[in-house]
């Protein structure tokens, strides 16, 4: 017993000291997000929104951490390649012919809620 | 539509090896690995570029987006060869890859103006964007493809299409266009103005040049009712006909190693909106994967198993705006061969290829889609001179899809088939000058506007018998 108060208060503790995460936007909301950047936002409508922006597509929705932080974790380096080579269900490029690996790296930013990186 | 059941056998694992065919035949049973992955950036420093399906890849010396017509006129003069436009990647032949410059046109997209009830849209507007923006204006696309991800030059170019027999491919709706030559030359043409380039430009494959914007034909946006359901495969080819002349839009789906069918209908009606639920497709491919990770070993075990699965699937049905239902998010990629028949012997092709899929290959879990498209008169428009009737066969990104050509492309060849211009085939010049009443034509028209070939790649010339 007294090791699962212990337990437990080590949880909250974790919880309390941890990042807070901000709930999932709603689909409606989702789809009125756009870059703040204007080539970015335009990158964005026309390739990343397709999927990124809809639920049930299978790709993880913008600005959802919950899907985005494991994915965050493995490093942004590991994003980019997976963006530019195709991931599983992702195209490669995410069908964004235009976009240079600094678009990609402010797009992903942007999908993960990570437009600051620290 | 997929049961629990069906998400356990899914999940099997295992390593089988089979007879076929009075050969052995070894089914990899587990997930494959990744095909091997080219390099993000080659030694030049260029960024890779590769389409949907990951089998086709390049490293284009330039990428470039005009953001409006007179920029791509400009930039068309002086782009390092060869000239490739490409819009979202969904072609599965080698029509985009270009060692020069990689032409987006996502920065020219939206509609412009209207002309009645026609709208005039920039080339770059992707399908699944322009369906909302017809349905601003109360208006629609006639029809749809599958999938709506491509941009709208890209649907036409290679003569993308959805189903239904009095519908034709998305180009049968060109009403005008406005293409840009390599030397930056804008032509404005119709069925009046310039109509022996109109006929050839339609469906041109991206090799006469860039279309900036075209003008389209479009109906009253109405909600139509889509239903899905089970049935043997036998029954599907017993009513497929029937189906066809009586719903908006049918297609159906064979599966193989299974004795079953999905069919599909769309038809307007005034019905209030009833939600189409969320997608049911990949768990229904998950299990047509299990059951071969797990029974790929024995035909009539693994067919007892889906209809004891599959069989009495509940029916779906949804209603809402046609650009809402009548295409499908495609989460698991793969690759793809389709072909167009002549309608009277479609059936009989598919039984085909469901025979030799079943003898051959027991690797394949994909279902085979077969659908009718109406006639129209681009001159390489697969549905030139007649209605044609599509089937398409599938293999997942990672598998072997050799066999599309080895064992599948026979079949359709012998039927007098026409590739889908986006989809796997081998055929070039003068085969294809045996399938097409005006492909010299359309090659005297491609000398013309493109006299020394800038905008040919390698796949190109060999395509048109140019090497």
């Amino acid at each position: 017993m007294r090791r699962a108060i212990v337990l437990a208060l080590a949880a909250l503790l974790l919880a309390a000291c941890g990042e807070k995460v901000p709930p999932a936007p709603s689909p409606e909301q989702a789809l009125l997000l756009k870059p703040a950047d204007a080539r970015l936002a335009g990158l964005y409508e026309t390739s990343c929104k397709a999927c990124h922006a809809i639920p049930g597509t299978g790709a993880p929705l913008v600005h959802d951490r919950a899907a985005w932080d494991p994915r965050w974790k493995q490093g942004e380096a590991v994003l980019l390649d997976h963006t530019v080579q195709g991931y599983k269900a992702m195209p490669a490029s995410g069908q964004c012919v235009a976009c240079e690996p600094s678009d990609f790296q402010g797009l992903i930013r942007f999908m993960a809620g990570r437009e600051d990186p620290a | 539509m997929i049961s629990r059941r069906g998400a356990l056998v899914a999940g099997g694992t295992g390593v089988a090896a089979v007879a076929a065919g009075g050969t052995g035949y070894l089914v990899a049973t587990h997930d494959k690995p990744e095909p091997a992955a080219p390099a993000s950036v080659n030694a030049e420093g260029k960024l890779l570029w590769r389409n949907w399906s990951g089998v086709q890849t390049a490293y284009p010396s330039a990428r470039l987006a005009p953001k409006d017509e007179a920029e791509l006129a400009l930039m068309l003069k002086t782009a390092a060869a060869p000239i490739r436009p490409v819009g979202a990647g969904h072609s599965f032949t080698a029509l985009a890859p270009t060692s020069g410059a990689l032409v987006s046109l996502d920065s020219m997209a939206g509609i412009t103006g209207w002309e009645g009830d026609e709208a005039v849209v920039l080339a770059g507007t992707r399908l699944g964007a322009l369906g909302p923006a017809l349905a601003a204006k109360g208006r629609a696309m006639a029809n749809l493809p599958d999938i709506n991800k491509q941009s709208l030059a890209g649907a036409l170019a290679t003569a993308t299409h959805g189903t239904g027999v009095k519908l034709q491919a998305l180009h049968g709706d060109v009403t005008a266009l406005r293409l840009v030559t390599p030397s930056g030359r804008v032509i404005d043409c119709d069925a009046t103005r310039e109509p022996e380039i109109f006929q050839a430009a339609k469906v041109s494959l991206g090799s006469l040049g860039v279309i900036s914007q075209v003008r389209l034909k479009t109906i009253p946006n109405r909600r139509i009712r889509r239903r899905v359901w089970i049935e043997p495969f036998e029954d599907a080819l017993a009513k497929a006909e029937s189906r066809w002349a009586e719903h908006r839009n049918f297609e159906f789906y064979a599966v193989p190693f299974t004795g079953l069918a999905a069919g599909i209908s769309h038809d307007e009606t005034d019905d209030p909106a009833e939600a189409r639920g969320p997608d049911q497709d990949t768990a229904f491919l998950d299990v047509l994967k299990g059951l071969r990770n797990l029974l790929g070993f024995s035909t009539p075990l693994r067919k007892a198993a889906a209809r004891a699965l599959l069989a009495g699937a509940k029916p779906e049905t949804a209603v809402d705006e046609g650009w809402k239902l009548l295409s499908t998010e495609r989460p698991v990629r793969f690759n793809e061969m389709e072909f167009h028949l002549p309608v009277d012997v479609q059936l009989q092709a598919l039984q085909e290829v469901v025979a030799i899929i079943e003898k051959e290959r027991p690797d394949v879990f994909f279902p085979i889609e077969v659908r009718r498209i109406a006639a129209d008169e681009a001159w390489l428009s697969p549905f030139n001179g007649g209605p044609r009737g599509s089937i398409a066969v599938h293999a997942h990104y990672k598998d072997d899809f050799a066999f599309l050509y080895e064992l599948i492309e026979p079949i359709f060849r012998r039927h007098g088939g026409r590739p889908h211009w986006g989809k796997l085939h081998s055929l070039n010049g003068r085969v294809l000058e045996t399938l097409y009443s005006r492909w010299n034509d359309f090659l005297a028209v491609r000398a013309e506007l493109d006299p020394e070939g800038r905008m040919l790649n390698p796949y190109l010339k060999g395509l048109f018998g140019l090497t």
